[in-house]
């Protein structure tokens, strides 16, 4: 072993020592590979991650691996191999060499570091040395396939379950389903009698979409041991997300299975317990199957993990109005984010009866769960719930979602909705109540919406002015004419919008000023309503923001050219050189159909950002000709971020077709 | 099967790509790949309270529109739901309290003062834990003693401030913590008493925040626990030089049990204690010690 003499004694300072390391230093592979030695773990951890820094990467591999053969030096040979594994492709050839060494205790190590670089290279080297003569490193190759992938590590790990020895068939196994490549039912199902590998085997006999896998599942949740209990949990959640098309057969093969055991639903409690997330995502798929109310609670707290988010909430929902009726009355003692799950479950689950307990929640629940509770009230159908909602439109962060909800409400009582919306705006609660009196009052509303298009607030006198223009067209066009010419900016924007949306031959006249307006929120709004209402008169103007400094300002204007048919050849060249990405892929869109758009799109194949080139690659591959496909060709060789190699992929293929 | 509402607009793999970057470029949070569900459901009501059509528009809003900056915060707020208890991790709590606490203690004798920060303190359970720990030391009585949590979220602020808890807050809490710390509330759910209250202060804070950072007092001890989770190596780098800043000399970084400063290259010793690991802001050399605090 390499020692350095004045080395510190303290391991604070050896540890900082060669933190501090000038990877450009003379003798610093030298120091590092002796601190590989070191007797504290931090230490070799440093300087495991300082060999990774250093120049010459293949020198360092070679030294790393001499240490691999270091009898005695475990700590040693550790911190080598996780240096090694840090190195990536330079580890490469000195390992594949080290699987030919005479020691097998070395060509195991190879194997083990192997897997952890995951380098799709190393896949021969490693295919062939399955025939190591040494149990041990064959069964590390195994395991190594599984994290190299590839065509031939997948049939190479098939072929080993058939070998009699049971710990290469559980390699092999482990490694399938890392590769998510199952082999032929026939071939996986006579491994599930032998209790050595019946746990890996049901969780890759997850992978295969079949009624008979999922039978045989199901079988397995009977299992007097909690582990194969689980490993078939697991196998369930992985079907059922496999193609979300067979979750109904899956819950029905379950359900029938689970039916037959007297203790299904504690058994169900304690897997949403487990630690394995896989096996509590099939737990949850299991309670759907057996609409098991009583679980309502912990399948809810099984939210506290984010990516059991969809099981959660697909689970919740299946268990109806009772499961959502026990929810209700179960918010309290929930974790914040059970909570907010099961409120978004319950939007879906109220009815008539969940009043009440829904207004309990609002008086203490937090603002964004209000909002969700308020969107359960307006789907209720009961008439209890406007009382409560109307009040709501008073709290400026609700009062939003509470106009929705009316909204909602009044298909199934309107009359009591609309008596308490008249009430409210009357009591000037809040401009929303005058969106929603609107919304639901239809044209008797009109001389109310009209006195408050002229009220004092201009808050006011904006929603009664977008929304007399959903309830009365010409009405509509008479208030917001009068907007544009308002003070306040609020109202101006009401008016330009609802003058977009209602169009006619006056609308570009009308547009006019709003297009110079002051204010930029009002000039955007204006540049969209051009494009709405097709006034092509004032097309000219939005040609000239296409370059305006203001990102949104310009993407509104290639839009809006777009929607009236003027977006020229000039206008996307114009757009596309603009520092803003979102103009640019604006521009892509309004080119897409267009020849002069193939040819902007295949100049932007090779644009700085990765989403204008994924833009670029769906243009060339909806409207190029068999001439775009070498060029498409280059690009996906050159392209190193995933989207924009997928939707050239998908271009090439396109292409190719045509 | 729930009715989920098939209005709503699903997000791209794209659109996701496009709005994580931007959450990230904001606050480090980084949201993983296989989280887009989960990123689609919690933004779904900001497409809804704008009259956003789809994600697409949503992120264009969040580049362009004048409310953008407010927006990306209420985005913020909706993607970090953290879950949080009273007394969770325990061992690393009593580690503090019998090895740390004496420390300080001794430390800060002379100014008889003591600042603890709970950085990313969700809904407070985390700060207020730390008061009731002091709170039950009778050797910081006639102490000028404060813990400051802080979080990104102001909603969760919001929470903290009520200081209102439900049973799920208080999983790890005993009966006689309970009896001494928490008032009964209304709902089945209780209040942290007055006093406990009146040792905590918030404040809005986003830990990527340099300049923000500075209206931080130096600190005695910073709690981070179960926050670097969410960030990737080089926003936990700067975090983490931001922590460092904010402590005292000789100040100490606790982090949570599943993270640690490995490959960081962070300026912190590591300190063994008898029952647990923590970091420590190194002392300055004794001639420069009188220039801080």
């Amino acid at each position: 072993m390499t020692t350095l003499p004045e080395f510190p004694a303290e391991e604070e300072v050896r540890y900082r020592a060669l933190q501090n390391l000038d990877p450009q230093g003379a003798g610093v592979l030298d120091v590092l590979i002796a601190g590989l030695h070191d007797e504290s773990w931090r230490v070799r951890h440093a300087a495991a991650e300082g060999l990774q820094r250093l120049p010459r990467p293949g020198e360092v591999a070679a030294r790393l691996v001499s240490v691999l053969g270091e009898r005695g030096e475990t700590g040693a040979r550790n911190a080598a191999a996780e240096a090694l594994a840090g190195l990536g492709g330079a580890a490469l050839p000195p390992l594949v060499a080290l699987l030919g060494h005479a020691d097998p205790d070395q060509r195991k190590f190879a194997a083990d570091i192997l897997g952890q670089l995951s380098l799709r290279a190393a896949e021969p080297a490693l295919v062939q040395a399955l025939a190591d003569p040494d149990l041990n490193v064959r069964v590390s190759v195994a395991e190594a396939l599984g994290h190299v992938g590839g065509h031939h590590a997948a049939h190479a790990l098939q072929r080993l379950l058939g070998d009699p020895e049971p710990l290469l068939r559980l390699a092999a196994l482990e490694g399938l389903t890392l590769l998510r490549t199952p082999p032929p039912l026939s071939e996986l199902l006579p491994l599930l009698e032998d209790s050595r590998l019946r746990r890996s085997a049901l969780r890759l006999l997850g992978l295969v979409p079949q009624v008979a896998a999922t039978e045989r599942i199901c079988r397995s949740l009977a299992s007097p041991s909690r582990s194969v209990r689980e490993a078939a949990l697991s196998a369930l959640g992985t079907q059922a997300a496999l193609e979300s098309m067979r979750r109904a057969e899956v819950e029905s093969v379950a359900r029938a299975a689970l039916r037959q055991l007297p203790d299904a639903a504690a058994r169900l409690a304690e897997a949403l317990e487990a630690d394995d997330v896989s096996v509590r995502a099939g737990a949850l798929l299991a309670v759907a199957a057996l609409g098991e109310v009583s679980l309502v609670v912990p399948v809810a707290e099984a939210a506290r993990e984010d990516r059991l988010l969809r099981e959660v909430l697909a689970t919740l929902g299946s268990l109806g109005a009772e499961g959502g009726r026990v929810l209700l009355v179960s918010m309290e003692v929930l974790s914040l984010p059970a909570r907010a799950a099961a409120a978004e479950a319950l939007v879906d689950l109220v009815d008539a009866s969940s009043v009440t307990a829904l207004c309990a929640l609002l008086e203490w629940a937090e603002d964004d769960l209000r909002s969700v509770v308020v969107r359960a009230l307006g789907r209720t159908r009961s008439p209890d719930a406007a009382r409560p909602l109307v009040d709501l439109l008073g709290e400026p962060r609700l009062a939003g979602a509470a106009s929705r909800a009316l909204s909602a409400l009044a298909d199934s009582c309107r009359a009591v909705v609309l008596e308490l919306l008249e009430e409210a705006v009357l009591s000037r609660a809040s401009p929303e109540a005058v969106m929603a009196l609107g919304r639901v009052g239809g044209a008797p509303a009109l001389p109310m919406l009209r006195g408050l298009a002229r009220d004092a607030d201009p808050a006011w006198r904006a929603a009664a002015v977008e929304v007399a223009s959903e309830v009365d067209i010409a009405v509509g066009r008479e208030v917001a004419r009068a907007a544009l010419a308002d003070e306040a900016v609020a109202v101006r924007v009401a008016g330009v919008r609802v003058t977009g949306r209602l169009g006619g031959p006056e609308a570009g006249a009308l547009l006019r000023s709003a297009l110079q307006d002051e204010d930029v929120t009002v000039r955007r709004v204006a540049v969209e309503a051009v494009g709405v209402s097709g006034a092509r008169d004032r097309a000219a103007e939005v040609e000239r923001l296409v370059l305006h400094p203001d990102g949104g300002l310009a993407v509104a204007a290639v839009r809006a050219l777009s929607r009236l048919g003027r977006a020229s050849p000039r206008v996307l060249r114009e757009a596309a050189g603009h520092p803003d990405a979102e103009v640019v892929k604006a521009a892509l869109l309004a080119g897409a159909q267009s020849p002069e758009g193939v040819a902007l799109a295949s100049s932007l194949l090779s644009h700085p950002h990765w989403d204008v080139r994924a833009a670029a690659a769906r243009v060339v591959g909806d409207s190029g000709g068999p001439e775009s496909l070498v060029l498409a060709r280059q690009a996906l060789e050159a392209e190193s971020d995933a989207l924009a190699r997928r939707a050239l992929v998908d271009a090439v293929a396109r292409l190719s077709r045509r | 099967m729930a009715r989920f509402d098939d209005s709503r607009p699903e997000m791209t793999l794209e659109e996701f790509r496009l709005l994580r970057d931007h959450v990230y470029s904001h606050c480090g949070i980084l949201v993983h790949e296989d989280m887009k569900f989960v990123m689609e459901r919690r933004l779904w009501p900001r497409l809804e309270a704008l009259g956003v059509s789809d994600f697409g528009a949503y992120h264009r809003f969040l580049r362009h529109d004048p409310n953008r900056h407010a927006e990306l915060e209420a985005a913020v707020e909706s993607l970090t739901t953290h879950e949080t208890y009273f007394f969770r991790e325990p061992s690393q709590l009593k580690a503090f309290r019998e090895e740390l606490v004496p420390v300080l203690e001794r430390r800060n004798a002379r100014s008889r003062r003591l600042r603890l920060w709970s950085a990313g303190c969700s809904s407070g359970e985390e700060a207020y834990t730390l008061a009731m720990l002091l709170r039950d030391e009778r050797r910081f009585e006639g102490w000028d003693v404060e813990v400051y949590g802080t979080d990104i979220s102001r909603r969760v602020l919001a929470m903290a401030r009520r200081a209102e808890y439900g049973p799920s807050a208080l999983r790890a809490t005993s009966a006689d913590l309970l009896e001494r710390f928490f008032v009964p509330a209304a709902n089945n759910r209780v209040r942290v008493r007055d006093d406990v209250r009146a040792m905590v202060s918030f404040g809005h804070h986003n830990l990527l925040d340099e300049a923000g950072s500075q209206l931080v007092t130096k600190m005695d001890a910073v709690f981070c626990r179960n926050v670097m989770i969410y960030f990737d190596q080089s926003a936990r780098r700067r975090v983490l030089r931001i922590l460092r800043d904010r402590l005292v000399p000789g100040g100490y970084l606790l982090l949570g049990h599943s993270e640690n400063l490995l490959n960081l290259g962070a300026d912190f010793e590591l300190v063994h204690l008898r029952g647990d690991l923590v970091y420590r802001r190194p002392e300055l050399p004794a001639l420069l010690r009188s220039e801080e605090r």
